[in-house]
């Protein structure tokens, strides 16, 4: 009797099985609906980054080397080119210096509120591959870095993504062309807009909202219009690659190429926008908590201000 | 009974861990829609030749830690890999583990299950890839599958030749 017993140490299997059913369903469920498991996400990701890591490092060593020892005559006429670049873009700095003085001066008169410089950090990505129907990557910059969920990240001059979770020493970026992800677009020609929906495929967006009478051609430039209040207006993100139209529908299918190239694209810029709220002082970037919190801090005070005078009157 | 056992202690969390390496490989878009399901298929090995050893909880963090890669849902890839595990347990009285084929019985069925439960939930949660590519690593899986467990063989040494009872 005790051999059999034994020999079958799985014999709870069935009911370890339904129970861990019942967590798995609870989780996604929690999941799902809020945030509520975002430390628990936060807390595994970091247990998860040592392991990307050390997968990246020979790839990441591959490019550097080949890097290295790439032909002295390439680098020499790439070094000559970038030179030339440079100049250009100095020469540009130097006109942008005076217009920006200019616009200060202005708006000095015009008794506006400066505008706040925004900041950057660079950040490289780990080009690790996640699910196979999702755009996600992971960056080597977090909450260290006072990254925060739902910045904006641009490659370039053409926008990349947003930050989607955050751990203390990377984030992960949705990029634009994620299913899970849309943004207000504005067609640079004709200044009509469209809603650039991805679509899970590499360097692909889908423009949805298209009547069939609207003035949209092939080579289309679509930029960001800034009106879902979270990319800045006017980044360049995709241009019309396809069009059609099966007679009866209301809307077009249109198709279009992101302008940012997500297979060759391994550095990134995280922005930080200034706040309109904070906008009065050039304050350093944040994590959104801090924010949060400076934030009720001032409404409290603005409570005091208000009420306290309110007794004086009567 | 025991004709098999583990080459050192921890060697199927090893087993997992060069799985998870595998699965975490940079590749590019075309080959990264036939990447075989590295993880799931190990689980199976290890249920497959070491059933008193196969565990569930391990199969359910490694799932939640799927998740967390694939930034898919909490908990979604931590249910389906405890289905695999489940299901290929089931399965192993009714064939011979050592025959190639009745292998590839147990690996069409439990990874078809997997692949289509996670399809399932994807849809539901509003992340439908809606393609037929999303078959493609049950096709490289049992492809990929006779290398794999050679590899994972390492893992684990035959007792029986050399015990004299």
């Amino acid at each position: 009797m005790n051999d059999i017993i034994d020999n079958n140490p799985q014999s709870s299997l069935p009911f370890k099985f339904m129970l861990m059913v019942a967590v798995s369903a609870v989780i996604m469920a929690v999941d799902y609906r809020g945030t509520a498991l975002q430390p628990v996400r936060t807390a595994l990701t970091m247990f998860a980054y040592p392991l990307k890591y050390a997968v990246d490092v020979p790839f990441s060593t591959y490019r550097y080397l080949s890097d290295y020892f790439t032909d002295h005559k390439k680098m020499a006429t790439e070094n000559r080119q970038l030179r030339t670049t440079l100049n250009i873009y100095a020469a540009r700095n130097q006109k942008y210096h005076s217009i920006a003085s200019e616009n200060r001066r202005l708006r000095e008169q015009l008794n506006a509120i400066s505008a706040v410089k925004e900041h950057f950090l660079l950040a490289e990505i780990l080009s690790v591959s996640g699910n196979t129907f999702r755009r996600r990557v992971t960056i080597d910059r977090g909450a260290n870095e006072n990254i925060y969920s739902g910045q904006v990240v641009i490659a370039g001059k053409n926008i990349y993504g947003q930050i989607d979770s955050i751990a203390p020493n990377s984030a992960e970026i949705m990029q634009i062309t994620d299913t899970d992800h849309a943004i207000h677009v504005r067609n640079e020609r004709t200044k009509s807009s469209a809603l650039a929906v991805g679509t899970g495929k590499t360097n692909l967006l889908e423009l949805k909202n298209i009547e069939a009478n609207v003035d949209i051609k092939e080579g289309d430039i679509y930029v960001s219009s800034g009106l879902g209040q979270l990319y800045p207006a006017d980044y360049p993100v995709a241009v019309v690659s396809s069009i059609a139209y099966n007679s009866g529908d209301s809307f077009m299918k249109v198709m279009a190429r992101t302008l940012t190239d997500f297979t060759t694209t391994h550095e990134v810029l995280a922005i930080w926008q200034p706040k309109k709220e904070a906008i009065t002082k050039d304050i350093e970037p944040q994590s959104q908590l801090k924010k949060n919190k400076q934030k009720e801090k001032i409404k409290k005070k603005q409570k005091t201000v208000n009420t306290k005078p309110l007794p004086k009157k009567h | 009974m025991h004709s098999a056992s583990l080459r050192f202690t921890g060697a199927m969390l090893a087993s997992i861990v060069l799985a998870f390496v595998f699965l975490l490989i940079p590749l590019s878009d075309t080959l990264l829609l036939w990447r075989p399901e590295w993880v799931a298929l190990a689980f199976i090995y290890w249920c497959l030749t070491l059933p008193d050893k196969a565990s569930l909880l391990m199969a359910w963090f490694a799932g939640l830690f799927i998740d967390i890669i694939f930034g898919s849902i909490l908990g979604q890839h931590a249910f389906t890999m405890i289905i695999v595990v489940y299901m290929s347990l089931r399965l192993l009285p009714r064939i011979s583990p050592n025959i190639l084929w009745h292998q590839y019985i147990v690996i069409s069925l439990v990874l078809g299950t997997y692949l289509l439960l996670n399809l399932w939930i994807m849809a539901a949660t509003g992340n439908n890839p809606a393609t037929w590519h999303y078959w493609l690593p049950l096709l490289s899986s049992l492809i990929i599958w006779p290398i794999y467990s050679w590899v994972l063989s390492w893992f684990r040494v035959e007792r029986g030749r050399f015990d004299v009872f």
